[in-house]
């Protein structure tokens, strides 16, 4: 539904002298070549781009690595003094295998939280964020759409997170080679991929709030709210003795429930928290086309 | 009504509400193209909010607005990028530099005015390297005024653009603006400073809570206002004489000196005064300030206590 919104574009040349007054443009079309709104952003946040890929790259390998240590009789004889319910819902259930723990510890708990972290912050900000605080009004006024402002925004949203996935992803993989752990690459990627989905749909309902709302607030609560419950469902469904009808409420539980490490991608999990980020963007586009902005 | 071809803005009986709150209520307005146009009015008066129905932030609650011959929602971003803007307030954060922000607002108009930066920069002294969030307020608005004007738009849409530039940038500014406009730009201004669009602006409106209460060639306002005439004379004199002459009102007596407000031709206080000896005489053009204060303080319970008129401005 993104796709298709792409509109017929007039593209001035920008060399040469500029006449005295501007050629009348094609009305209601936008000025400005498709990406323009999108690789400022980029730009602007390259920096904190970066480094939130170095320190949720490291996290992640440095769990991984711990296999080595929690693979052993210790382990287990801790575990057996838990209670089953607890044990269960940490997913400490299948953490003598390699895939289980690197579900029950990156995949199903940090990689999650910190790339929710990051989407949820982002995700209020790139939108809504300056939106409040004015420094859109210059980028609104100009010779862009609403809604290419808002789609070049939710896509850089997108591809930071992709990009954090990707760290994550290489991260565990020179590990799982290193230490010569039973994952297959095949498994990975399904896991980094169901991990972005999962952390897209919560981003867009962040952006989505922002968007419709215009408040950074409201798409930080949305977003949070959203994450959280997704997470204490999850977790519930695991301990009560009939959770299906909570696992199916929960994005979280979609996410993991197929186990992508070893079955790879779990169409309807998948396709469900795809539908959450896209029912979002619609909804965002169609609101943000006609309040009123910068109220 | 001239002719559409002629009309850069027109609004018709154009409302807009926030709420319970109606800050914009039935706007009549008709800026000429190749004009200057003053838009006059308290904080809180409601030009910002007209400005930025003009620019497709808000939408209408009533009524109709038209730039360039569209409305601005059909007009969208090809009628925005003829239009050069300058916000209030500007807010710029993120860590690009003047450089790298007026770029890519010329990257949004599709390129146009990007070679004007560099001239532009220089002229009104703004070190381009440096990031915008660190700029002061003078500096930001060098920032502002550089976007608004680099591609050469056909029409200014200026809020209080003079607000933080010192006085001999104020200068620059204004003769920035006769230069667009005698490229064959129309200029619609904004300002709660009348002293800052009567220099510039051939017709004036004056907004007070959403209405349009006076709209008029500066020259009319001017004429208006009248003149404040002191005359002081060697001996005392009897006032009456002069509180029935045409065109004179607001007499005061002070001893040997007579003050009066004259609007008009100054023929019969002379020939009236001419009988007594005359020591002493000034006649001084009544500020627009005044005028504009006239009509905010009558009547004066109604102000509310946000509305503030700046006078002195310079």
């Amino acid at each position: 539904m993104v796709a298709e919104r792409h509109e017929p574009m007039t593209t001035p040349s920008a060399s040469g002298p500029s006449p005295s007054v501007v050629a009348p443009a094609a009305s209601s079309t936008d000025v400005a070549t498709s990406g323009k709104v999108l690789s400022w952003v980029l730009r602007q946040s390259r920096r904190a781009l970066v480094l939130w890929a170095v320190a949720v790259a490291a996290v992640s390998a440095m769990y991984a690595s711990f296999y080595t240590v929690m693979d052993g009789p210790e382990m287990s004889a801790m575990i057996e003094g838990m209670p089953e319910g607890l044990v269960a819902a940490l997913g400490y259930d299948r953490i003598g295998t390699p895939a289980g723990y690197l579900e029950s510890t990156v995949y199903g708990l940090l990689g999650p939280i910190l790339l929710m972290v990051f989407g949820i912050t982002l995700g209020a900000r790139v939108l809504a964020g300056v939106e409040e605080d004015g420094s859109l009004e210059l980028e609104l006024t100009s010779g862009v759409s609403r809604r290419r402002v808002l789609v070049e925004r939710y896509v850089a949203l997108v591809l930071q997170l992709a990009a954090l996935t990707v760290a994550v992803s290489v991260a565990i993989m020179v590990i799982v080679a290193g230490i010569d752990m039973e994952v297959s690459f095949g498994g990975l990627a399904a896991a980094g991929l169901g991990m972005l989905l999962f952390t897209l749909a919560v981003a867009s309902v962040a952006f989505a709030a922002g968007a419709v709302t215009g408040r950074r607030a409201v798409g930080l609560a949305a977003g949070a709210g959203v994450g959280v419950l997704a997470f204490i469902a999850d977790a519930f469904a695991g301990m009560l003795d009939d959770g299906r009808w909570l696992e199916a409420l929960s994005p979280f539980s979609w996410y993991l429930m197929g186990d992508p490490l070893v079955e790879g991608v779990h169409v309807a999990g998948f396709g469900g928290l795809l539908a959450v980020s896209v029912v979002a963007l619609a909804i965002a586009v169609t609101v943000f086309d006609r309040r009123d902005l910068g109220v | 009504m001239t002719a559409s071809n002629d009309v850069v803005i027109r609004t018709d009986a154009l409302v807009k509400d926030y709420g319970s709150i109606r800050a914009l209520d039935g706007v009549d307005i008709e800026v000429r193209r190749g004009e200057v146009f003053g838009f006059l009015g308290p904080n809180g008066a409601g030009k910002s909010t007209m400005i930025r129905v003009l620019l497709d932030q808000l939408r209408p609650t009533a009524g109709h607005a038209e730039v360039l011959g569209e409305t601005p929602r059909e007009g969208g971003p090809g009628l925005r990028a003829r239009i050069g803007y300058l916000p209030g307030e500007l807010a710029m954060s993120g860590r690009a530099t003047s450089q790298e922000l007026l770029e890519h607002q010329a990257g949004l108009r599709g390129g146009a005015g990007r070679d004007r930066i560099a001239p532009l920069a220089e002229r009104f002294g703004l070190e381009l390297s440096r990031p915008v969030r660190a700029l002061s307020k003078g500096n930001r608005q060098k920032v502002g005024v550089l976007q608004a004007f680099m591609h050469r738009p056909e029409l200014l849409i200026l809020d209080e653009p003079t607000s933080g530039l010192d006085p001999l940038l104020q200068h620059e500014f204004l003769a920035l603006v006769r230069e667009a406009q005698a490229g064959g730009a129309t200029v619609f201004m904004s300002s709660h400073v009348l002293s800052e669009v009567e220099e510039i602006a051939e017709r004036v409106a004056i907004i007070r809570q959403g209405r349009i209460v006076d709209l008029d060639e500066v020259a009319t306002l001017r004429h208006h206002a009248g003149q404040r005439v002191t005359l002081t004379f060697a001996a005392p004199i009897d006032a009456a004489g002069f509180r029935s002459l045409p065109g004179v009102e607001d007499v005061e007596v002070e001893g040997t000196t007579v003050r009066c407000l004259l609007r008009g031709e100054p023929d019969a206080l002379l020939k009236a005064a001419a009988a007594h000896h005359v020591v002493r005489w000034s006649a001084e053009d009544r500020e627009l300030e005044d005028l504009f204060l006239d009509h905010y303080r009558v009547p004066a319970e109604e102000l509310r206590a946000d509305e503030e008129v700046t006078v002195d401005g310079r």
